[in-house]
């Protein structure tokens, strides 16, 4: 059962598109992978919605069949009372209307991936990034993201069966989401969908027995801890 | 009767039957009935859209929606020509993907919403990272591969219901009597109507609502 799940404030930051590009993508994948905030996404989604797009209870419902020159001085804004702006409207309405069906939706059906003789699926939130290239470490196998967010990083993280990320503080917030297989560390065992988020207080080693993919976001370069480890930093900026 | 309105409890958002099951418990709400009548006419006119590429119906809708996402707009890209991108943007979209509309999703404002939020958040990356990526639609995506239900045929409900078939509009009433008449499942309907199934849902959906509003005026 997943037990993680993203905070109240990142699902209505979600749902308002207010989210950089690697997290929104970390919720709605993970909101792909659990029924309950998938829900509550919905819910948020509909009064998002019904503030920005809902008739104020006070006015009448849509007027009906008059679509008379004057509609959009009715809608008080006076840059739009002009003449030429109501031209330009209708003009804009034109070219729309020009505008065949769309085919070719791309729709939520989740995508395979495959590392290391492993098959996975992965949420459609991903899509447009899987192309990129994997980058081969021993049994950690990283597939960075381009999401151009002023040294975030985001990626695929792929650890084969027996493998582990050696002990490490972060900088920043460290986002693991588990797609598939599981994982463990001091805090625990993780099941796919479990959003975990640590900030920088927080040491782990997460380690797997049978292997897992997750998908990762770091705000900031990851700072090994343990003494050996320390000559191993340059790898660390490798991995992830 | 329990089916459908234990169906419509699993949305609230869901305007019509909302309505309905309030209306029984409390009359005294005109405001209220005012909005939901105005979530069902949207939906209407999705569907004129989707339908018959109906100019007049999108006509009304950009009416309605456009001084609303235009101010959206402002609020979020804080410039009047980035506003009216994105209003001529998400009404191409209302224009070109009205057959995704599912009204058993939600309301056709939400639908918009949703339209909307990822053009923006697309602009958004165009104007403060210079990038010319769609990601939007990805993220939270239009089209629903996962989740079909269907509404399960209720045949004690059926003949009470069919006594006001004539008074749908012929595309629900084409649905409505081919499900519960001639036993046609929704992908079959699809087919033979030449419409996605999504469409076929929200036919049925509403015209079931409407039956159903009958035969509570009836019942009273
Ligand atoms: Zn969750």
């Amino acid at each position: 059962m997943i037990k993680h799940h993203p905070t109240q404030d990142l699902l209505v930051n979600h749902a308002n598109g207010n989210l950089p590009l690697s997290m929104a993508m970390a919720v709605s994948a993970h909101c792909s992978l659990c029924d309950t905030c998938k829900e509550q996404l919905a819910q948020l989604t509909a009064q998002a919605a019904d503030l920005v797009l809902a008739q104020p209870k006070t006015q009448n419902v849509i007027s009906g069949e008059d679509t008379n020159s004057n509609q959009y001085e009715h809608e008080g804004t006076k840059t739009f009372a002009t003449q030429n702006a109501t031209l330009d409207i209708e003009a804009m309405m034109e070219r729309i209307m020009a505008q065949p069906v769309a085919t070719n939706i791309p729709n939520n059906a989740p995508l395979a991936v495959q590392i290391k003789q492993q098959h996975y699926t992965v949420p459609s939130a991903f899509r447009q990034h899987l192309t990129r290239p994997w980058q081969i470490l021993g049994k950690v196998s990283r597939m960075r993201f381009d999401v151009d967010e002023m040294g975030t990083r985001a990626s695929l993280l792929h650890i084969d069966a027996q493998g582990e990320i050696p002990q490490h503080t972060h900088k920043g917030y460290e986002l693991t989401l588990l797609l598939a297989g599981e994982f463990s560390d001091l805090n625990g065992n993780y099941v796919p969908g479990d959003f975990i988020m640590l900030d920088g207080q927080h040491q782990h080693s997460p380690k797997t027995v049978n292997g897992c993919l997750c998908y990762t976001v770091l705000d900031a370069p990851l700072h090994f801890t343990k003494g050996i480890s320390k000559l191993l930093n340059p790898i660390g900026e490798l991995i992830y | 009767m329990e089916n459908i309105q234990s169906q419509s409890r699993q949305n609230r958002y869901h305007g019509p039957i909302t309505s309905l099951t309030n209306a029984a418990m409390d009359n005294d709400t005109p405001a209220h009935t005012n909005l939901e009548s105005q979530v069902d006419a949207l939906a209407m006119l999705i569907l004129q859209v989707a339908d018959n590429r109906d100019k007049a119906a999108f006509g009304q809708l950009f009416q309605y929606f456009m001084p609303k996402i235009r101010a959206f707009g402002l609020q979020r890209l804080n410039q009047q020509g980035l506003a009216m991108d994105l209003v001529q943007e998400t009404m191409t979209s209302v224009w070109t993907k009205a057959h995704l509309y599912n009204a058993e999703k939600g309301a056709v404002t939400t639908w918009v919403f949703t339209i909307m939020r990822n053009q923006c958040f697309d602009m958004l990356r165009r104007v403060q990272h210079n990038r010319e990526d769609t990601f939007g639609d990805d993220i939270w995506p239009l089209c629903d591969a996962t989740s079909e239900y269907d509404i399960q045929p209720d045949h004690k409900l059926t003949a009470q219901l069919l006594k006001h078939l004539d008074a749908l509009p012929l595309a629900q009433k084409q649905v409505v009597q081919g499900i519960y008449m001639q036993e046609l499942t929704q992908q079959e309907l699809a087919d033979a109507l030449k419409v996605p199934i999504g469409t076929i849902k929200s036919r049925l959906r509403l015209g079931l609502e409407k039956l159903k509003s009958f035969l509570e005026i009836h019942n009273d």
